[in-house]
């Protein structure tokens, strides 16, 4: 038995620094070993929770491991001696990382720069010192920003104006998540205004708005123009998203000729029916109540009313 | 971690009906940790009462019970990166969503979409209109409240298909395609001097959309290219209006529908990273819009079957960035657009050739050209300061009928400048102040004449074409006060004001635009388990109008104590706040809980400018303010039966306030009226169970 004890004694004391010198196994990224000996999901940063996602699918060739984004970071790795703290990584991306927003930007830029995030550095956001993990949430499988119904959570971080806009009774349906920012903006730059997702207002509302594109027979040159010159699609207490209610609205642009400078009146006294212009520019649906094709009208039978959108 | 009671019976049904997906609780491996989670949940809901406001997108609108199903399954194969992901929400909801995808990371992939997006009219229709639905609709008087009840709504459905494929490396084709019905009624209406009728207008449309990419990567280089197309299908193209005696013939018989249309677009864009720190875009595109509907009323004789219409896109863009100093950032934009319409022309309307007509008759095609320019510049000073600064042209050319009603401008130029300073002290806190000034001017307008030669009406800088000088300044601080507390403040100031056009020595049309806004966030960390937030902001938008009916020839104000130049001062104030509250009281239980209201009101005052005074037979009564206040409050919590299985519950509290007036004792001549509840209350209370799987 004794004999036996030495020798299990032995093999371990052959064994054990062969054993210490074995290169510890990745976690979850190739080559994520010599971050992950000390980080794991029990961490201050937990990391590993990366492997549910893209970024952690390592059977893609072209995924990253950890030193891809945060640099090499030798002192971090490798804590020089007269230290007080170990160093931070190369770059960090969290509230308090000292690294510069467009190098934090280009590490994701390294690999994400082309298709739809082709115009970043020329974006708004890239010029308000805005950078790519000011929205997105890398090391989790929920990234909030690309879901349609907490995408706003993160919009709303800094479009605040916006955040009270979304809850006028006339809106579109962003809290159901039925549209969403990014439905509307690309946040990753773009060469429409806006950093709209297409290369006009226009162009972008006929995304789900085409039945107002015409060209009509009877064309309003604003409709044709630009959306946004009376609707601010953000939310209004106007009906149909109008930044004024009609006949101010109207009133902005039109001759005074006619009925154009009609004053509104007060409709809350009973109305039979019959009501006066005055009351009609106001009430019910405004001007529209009269020209009902304001976005244009393809009628092309002569007589009175379709120049005015009326038929 | 032991649940006890009814959890426990919960938890045992449970068991047995989910079997192994109930494991006992263990801590997770590292391959748990890294493997994609799942997720789907089964539940029921009850909406208190029928609403208007609440349920208008989430299909919730009426009272009763829901199902509330969601799943989110997620697989992934690790040896050859391949997901597989099937996901549903709202699922027993008419705004339910559906997608399946499988994709090879990095090679192939495709998905299939399914969207349902309902959209419930906020007011109740009373009315005598027979035929809703339909494109033949007979008008017939009714007493007030004593037709028939409505309420309308739309619904969309849009499938969505999709794939990609890596056909070299660095290489990758992506081709998407949407079709989406949208099929419903909503309000509408015709209307003369006197005499406004009701109608709805029946909505049966398809939109189709097919985006076809190809996109090439490789180191410093990116480009793509391709195909961009879209068409709009309508089966209702014209609404036919008769009308029932003893009510009077319809104003309009025919009213023209939205008409078919398509548009084709191809682009190809590019960037390259010249260094580092310096790089170069582009884009340029080419489309066409057409609409060759035939037309579905009788047109004049001669008259083209359809308009023929055909617009002719063209985008050119070329940008800049770079950093040729440390300190130094510069970055450029140009920009080039060109919407050319090919419309042919023709007089449609003959009978409109008179001499005191504000038409030609003809039709209008609208060409617009716009350039714009934009180089911005930052620079690092010295304690982290840093500054901005901007410049920005653009430039707009439109055409104009000859004869018109409104007055015109061919171009209008907008040179705005900006300056900004940001600063981050320490690590807690960064502050910005930014100060921008626009000018917009353009050519001299038109001269308005009738198509007789006469002078019309020439008073009114459109909102879109007068002379505007804009200033708006800027104010943000973000600071983290302590390690728990995280504050942010922003302020926003603006002004337009509006100039050039003077008739009969007064200034009519847009005068002045201001806006201020206003908001504060905080957040405050208790503990791990205890985070609270609170946000307030206040919005003051006001808008500037003048007046003044004319008459005379040439047509002037006419500025009598009768019909006096008038203006008008709308006012819009919005506050709104929010509360929010989020908890894991225990390691099963996690509560959170949002208030938000928003408090809207709109001033609309109209007053006298000359006489000084006038208010011509109440003519200039005061409109009453409307005001919207909305208040949601939410409770969820989440209970964890095991790991894997757990319980939510929540509870929503809505209240829509208004006392909108507009539709208030508005009725139509055929007696159609239009309502909503102006004090709408509703709770929603919901309970799933859920389990990881």
């Amino acid at each position: 038995m004794k004999a036996l004890l030495q020798a299990l004694v032995l093999l371990v004391a052959l064994t054990a620094p062969a054993a210490a010198q074995q290169p510890r196994k990745d976690m979850v990224l190739t080559g994520d070993a010599q971050c992950t000996r000390c980080h794991n999901e029990g961490d201050e940063f937990p990391v590993l929770a990366i492997g549910k996602t893209k970024h952690g699918t390592v059977a893609d060739g072209r995924t990253p491991t950890c030193t891809s984004c945060h640099g090499e970071s030798n002192l971090h790795v490798n804590r020089p001696a007269d230290a007080k703290e170990r160093p931070k990584p190369d770059r960090t991306f969290g509230k308090t990382s000292k690294t510069p927003m467009d190098e934090r930007s280009g590490a994701c830029l390294t690999c994400h720069q082309g298709t739809t995030r082709m115009h970043w550095q020329l974006s708004a956001h890239a010029g308000n010192e805005v950078s790519c993990t000011s929205c997105h949430q890398v090391h989790t499988q929920h990234d909030r920003v690309r879901d349609r119904v907490t995408q706003t959570e993160v919009c709303f971080t800094c479009h605040k104006e916006q955040r009270a806009q979304l809850r006028r009774p006339s809106r579109h349906p962003i809290a159901e998540g039925k549209v969403a920012c990014s439905d509307c903006h690309n946040p990753h730059g773009s060469v429409g205004p806006k950093m709209l997702v297409r290369d006009s207002v226009n162009d972008t509302c006929y995304s789900c708005h085409m039945e107002k594109r015409g060209p009509f027979v009877r064309t309003h040159e604003p409709v044709q123009e630009d959306c946004s010159i009376c609707h601010n699609p953000h939310g209004t207490t106007n009906p149909s998203l109008l930044k004024v209610r009609p006949p101010f609205l109207c009133q902005s642009c039109h001759e005074p000729d006619s009925h154009h400078s009609t004053i509104p009146n007060n409709g809350r006294a009973t109305l039979p029916p019959g009501a006066s212009t005055n009351q009609a520019v106001i009430m019910a649906r405004g001007c529209v109540n009269c020209h009902t094709n304001i976005h244009g009208s393809n009628n092309p039978t002569d007589g009175g009313g379709g120049r005015g959108f009326r038929r | 971690m032991k649940p006890s009671g009814k959890a426990s019976v919960l938890a045992a049904a449970l068991a047995a009906a989910f079997g192994p997906a109930l494991a006992a609780d263990e801590e997770p491996s590292i391959a748990q940790l890294k493997t994609p989670e799942s997720e789907a949940s089964l539940g029921v809901g009850y909406v208190s009462d029928d609403n208007q406001r609440f349920g208008q997108y989430n299909g919730l609108n009426e009272k009763g019970g829901y199902l509330l199903l969601d799943a989110d399954v997620v697989r992934r194969n690790d040896e050859t990166g391949t997901w597989l992901r099937f996901s549903g929400r709202n699922l027993g909801l008419d705004s339910r969503e559906l997608r399946f995808e499988q994709e090879r990371q990095g090679n192939w992939g495709y998905f299939i979409d399914f969207s349902q997006i309902p959209r419930f009219d906020p007011y109740t229709v009373n009315t005598g209109l027979q035929g809703i639905g339909s494109t033949n609709q007979a008008q017939t008087l009714v007493t007030p409240g004593a037709g028939s009840e409505y309420h309308f709504s739309t619904e969309r459905k849009r499938w969505t298909l999709g794939g990609n494929k890596t056909l070299l490396p660095g290489l990758t084709g992506d081709v998407k395609y949407r079709t989406e019905e949208k099929k419903g009624d909503r309000l509408w209406g015709q209307g003369t001097f006197g005499n406004w009728r009701f109608l709805a207008d029946p909505i049966d449309q398809t939109t189709n959309q097919v985006d076809a990419t190809l996109a090439y990567s490789a180191g410093k280089l990116q480009l793509t290219g391709g195909y961009y197309g879209t068409t709009f299908e309508n089966r209702n193209n014209v609404l036919n209006v008769t009308n029932v005696a003893p009510l009077g013939a319809p104003p309009f018989t025919q009213m023209a529908l939205p008409p078919d249309n398509q548009s084709h677009q191809l682009h190809f864009a590019g960037g390259y990273n010249f260094t580092p720190t310096a790089r170069g875009t582009f884009k340029v595109a080419v489309g066409r819009i057409t609409q060759e509907e035939d037309f579905p009323t009788a047109a004049v004789a001669g008259a083209p079957g359809n308009l023929g219409g055909r617009i002719d896109t063209t985008l050119a863009q070329a940008g800049f960035s770079a950093r040729p100093l440390p300190k130094l950032s510069l970055r450029a934009d140009l920009r080039y657009e060109n919407r050319d319409d090919k419309t042919p022309t023709f007089i449609y309307y003959p009978s409109q050739r008179t001499a005191t007509s504000t038409n030609n008759g003809e039709n209008e095609p609208r060409d617009i050209k716009t350039l714009s320019g934009k180089l911005d510049a930052s620079y690092q000073l010295p304690n982290a300061f840093k500054l901005n600064g901007g410049v920005e042209y653009v430039e707009k050319k439109r055409n104009s009928p000859p004869v018109r009603s409104v007055s015109f401008r061919e171009t209008t130029e907008e040179t705005s400048l900006s300056v900004g300073l940001r600063r981050a002290i320490g690590e807690s806190m960064t502050g910005a102040v930014s100060y921008l000034h626009g000018q917009r001017t353009g050519s001299e307008f038109l001269t308005n004449v009738n198509f007789g030669g006469t002078l019309y009406s020439n008073a009114i800088a459109p909102l879109h074409l007068a002379d505007r000088d804009r200033d708006t300044v800027r104010a943000t601080l973000n600071w983290a006060a302590t390690e728990a507390l995280a504050l942010n403040f922003r302020a926003d100031l603006s002004q337009d004001k509006y100039t050039g056009r003077t008739t009969t020595g007064f200034e009519l049309g847009p005068r002045k635009g201001e806006g201020q806004f206003f908001s504060a966030d905080g957040a405050y960390t208790f503990s791990e388990r205890l985070q609270a937030t609170a946000w307030a902001s206040h919005a003051r938008n006001r808008y500037e109008n003048a007046l003044c009916p004319e008459s005379g020839a040439p047509l002037t104000c006419t500025n009598s104590a009768a019909s006096p130049v008038w203006g008008d001062k709308l006012t819009n104030t919005d506050t709104s706040f929010g509360l929010g509250l989020r908890s894991q009281l225990t390691a099963q239980l996690k509560i959170s809980a949002d208030f938000t209201q928003s408090d809207v009101r709109d001033e609309m005052n109209t007053f006298a400018i000359s006489p000084a005074g006038a208010l011509p037979g109440g003519a200039l009564a005061v409109l009453p303010d409307i005001n919207t206040k909305v208040t949601t409050f939410k409770l969820y919590g989440d209970y964890a039966l095991r790991k894997n299985v757990g319980i939510r519950a929540q509870w929503i509290h809505d209240q829509y306030k208004t006392d909108d007036w507009t539709w208030q004792n508005w009725v139509y001549n055929d007696g159609t009226t239009i309502t909503q509840d102006p004090n709408q209350k509703v709770d929603f209370f919901g309970v799933a169970i859920y389990i990881h799987l």
